[in-house]
């Protein structure tokens, strides 16, 4: 009876553990479904175009200890999300993705792009009205907007519930990279969706907020402050955390 | 028995255990499959004189992150190493601090290469 061992390191004698075969062997099901049913030899996808323009001679030691991997090692499929286009940025895929209501994918997407042309707008009005020796610091770029101000917004310490002694404390943490970027967006989208007049429609109420944070003002960054603030006065607590 | 490895406790049979056992409860006098033993005391919390560093500044700024550009990527960068660190230390099997080894290590070794006590 051949049995998958999920446990431990896999050998390399090990046959791949595809599902076929977990499943042909006992009627139960023996890996958990919601994680990748990929055998961990599988390589990620390249997306970016330029790495395959490059010539073979200018890579650098890693990159070309990855391609001579790529003739080993089966790799991935690409999954529909990401694309090599030069228009594709895959935060603002992330942050579409966060917006959508019921799977309505395109309605999602062509708010992001009013939202990204309103901005283009509001800073080309200010562009053309600031005086010249100012016009240079306007930022028109709407993607540069986009990712400094999501970088604004990102808390660099979190707080998390410890419970010691029958009390729960809430004691700073770090965050990891993932959270951080998932705490910014939604932290833009609820206080778009729920702090602001009713009939405003989202690209307006967006394009304001990552004005606001992009220049380091605006209830985001206040709301960051605050969560920094707590942090700072917990900080008697960090002892608390065992990682 | 090498010094590292914790004793395992003997189950003794009833009549030369006398008052221990319950009656009527025969214990077998053979080694038991895992090692018992109290959870090892949790390692200390990484990266807190950064934090701390990080919050005086803060303080002082209030809150301004751009005067505190400095002290917050020397607390990334511990996060960054402490992270690391725990990542390749997780299936490694070490000895703990006192030199000796704890009954976790002690029972993920035996698991894996478990007492044969059937010949089939």
């Amino acid at each position: 009876m051949y049995l998958c061992n999920l446990s431990g390191p896999q050998n390399v004698a090990d046959a791949s553990c595809e599902p076929s075969a977990l499943f042909s062997a006992v009627g139960v099901r023996l890996a958990q479904v919601r994680w990748s049913r990929y055998n961990p030899s599988f390589l990620e996808p390249e997306v970016n175009k330029e790495l395959y323009q490059k010539p073979f001679n200018e890579l650098s030691e890693e990159e070309k200890e990855k391609q001579e991997l790529k003739a080993v090692r089966p790799i991935k499929a690409a999954p529909p999300s990401i694309s090599s286009s030069v228009f594709s940025d895959p935060m603002i895929s992330k942050f579409t993705n966060m917006m959508m209501k019921d799977g309505n994918k395109v309605l999602a997407r062509s708010l992001m792009a009013q939202t990204l042309e309103n901005i283009k707008r509001k800073q080309l009005e200010k562009y053309h009205r600031a005086p010249d020796d100012e016009k240079e610091t306007v930022e028109c770029n709407p993607y540069v907007i986009f990712h400094q101000a999501l970088k604004n917004c990102q808390p660099i310490i979190g707080l998390s519930n410890i419970t010691r002694g029958g009390k729960t404390y809430q004691v700073p943490v770090p965050l990891k990279d993932n959270r951080k970027r998932f705490l910014a967006m939604k932290w833009l989208i609820t206080e778009c969706r729920e702090n602001k007049h009713r009939r405003t429609l989202m690209p307006e109420k967006l394009s304001e907020e990552l004005i606001q944070a992009f220049n380091n003002e605006g209830p985001i960054i206040k709301k960051k402050h605050v969560l920094h603030k707590m942090a700072e006065a917990n900080r008697a607590y960090a002892h608390f955390r065992w990682w | 028995m090498q010094n590292g490895v914790p004793r395992p406790r003997l189950q003794l049979s009833w009549p030369a255990v006398g008052r221990r056992a319950p009656a009527g409860r025969c214990r077998a006098a053979a080694l038991r499959v895992l090692a018992g033993g109290s959870r090892e005391r949790l390692p200390e919390a990484t990266c807190l004189t950064e934090m701390s560093v990080m919050m005086a500044c803060w303080k002082q700024n209030d809150f301004n992150d751009k005067a505190c550009a400095e002290e917050i990527r020397t607390f990334y960068d511990c996060v960054a190493r402490a992270e690391k660190e725990r990542k390749e230390k997780k299936d490694e099997y070490t000895l703990s601090h006192k030199g000796n080894m704890p009954s976790s290590t002690v029972n993920r070794l035996l698991r894996r290469f478990p007492n044969i006590t059937r010949y089939v």
